[in-house]
């Protein structure tokens, strides 16, 4: 499970608190979702030129 | 009369409030999703949170949220980084769920530097500092929050939120 930490400034507490199984659902779709959108971006980078250069042809004469 | 203050006592007013500035606890930020510093006293009127090597498992950006007894804030900030030096000069990521305090990242790089969040008055926080991250360069932060009620607690976390791998994070209030 995914977890907090939670820092008692005034006693100087530490604790590490579990995500409930609702907030862990979230979390995971919000995971799902950060990775599908980095794989579309890594695709569009792929297929994106980064340069276009056009060579005029020679004049016919 | 001259009254000598030991420089490792601290000083309480009538209001409560601690004269000097008072160290939270350094945290390892090596696990979890987010870091809480709670039970912020009420007479706090400013607030510096610190960043030494941190970082996470992926690449959402750094975010520090506020809140008070109904819990963390995740709305109504006006909030910006813009990215100084780098190739990428004068990038700007703004967010609403929180104070952006860097973007950009990798989950190789590290994060450093620190961000002040002041009270302005009627539980208007207002945020500025610097930061650096390895990975993407140097950024000013700023914006402000209005909470709907006394500040307590601050968050440190990212908009997915990832998960911390590494550093240490720890706040200063006054």
């Amino acid at each position: 499970m995914t977890h907090r930490i939670v820092v008692n400034v005034e006693t100087g507490e530490v604790t590490q608190v579990e995500y409930t199984a609702e907030e862990q659902a979230i979390h995971d779709a919000a995971v799902a979702a950060q990775v599908a959108a980095e794989t579309l971006a890594e695709a569009q980078a792929v297929i994106t030129p980064t340069e276009l250069v056009v060579t005029p042809s020679e004049p016919t004469p | 009369m001259t009254t000598t203050i030991d420089g490792s006592a601290s000083v309480t007013i009538n209001s409560g409030a601690i004269l000097g500035i008072t160290s939270g606890t350094a945290v390892a930020s090596t696990s979890g999703t987010s870091i809480d510093f709670t039970s912020i006293p009420s007479w706090v009127k400013r607030i510096t949170v610190m960043f030494s090597g941190v970082s996470t498992n992926s690449t959402s950006a750094l975010l520090i949220q506020l809140g008070d007894s109904g819990g963390i804030e995740n709305t109504g900030y006006i909030s910006g980084t813009s990215i100084i030096s780098n190739s990428t000069v004068g990038s700007l990521v703004t967010s609403t769920a929180g104070f952006v305090a860097a973007s950009g990242l990798t989950a190789a790089g590290t994060f450093h530097g620190s961000v002040s969040i002041t009270l302005l008055g009627s539980n208007i926080w207002a945020a500025g500092g610097s930061t650096y991250s390895s990975a993407s360069g140097t950024f000013v932060v700023a914006g402000s929050k209005t909470l709907s009620d006394t500040l307590t607690q601050v968050r440190i976390t990212s908009v997915t939120p990832d998960t911390f791998d590494a550093g240490t994070i720890n706040i200063l209030y006054e």
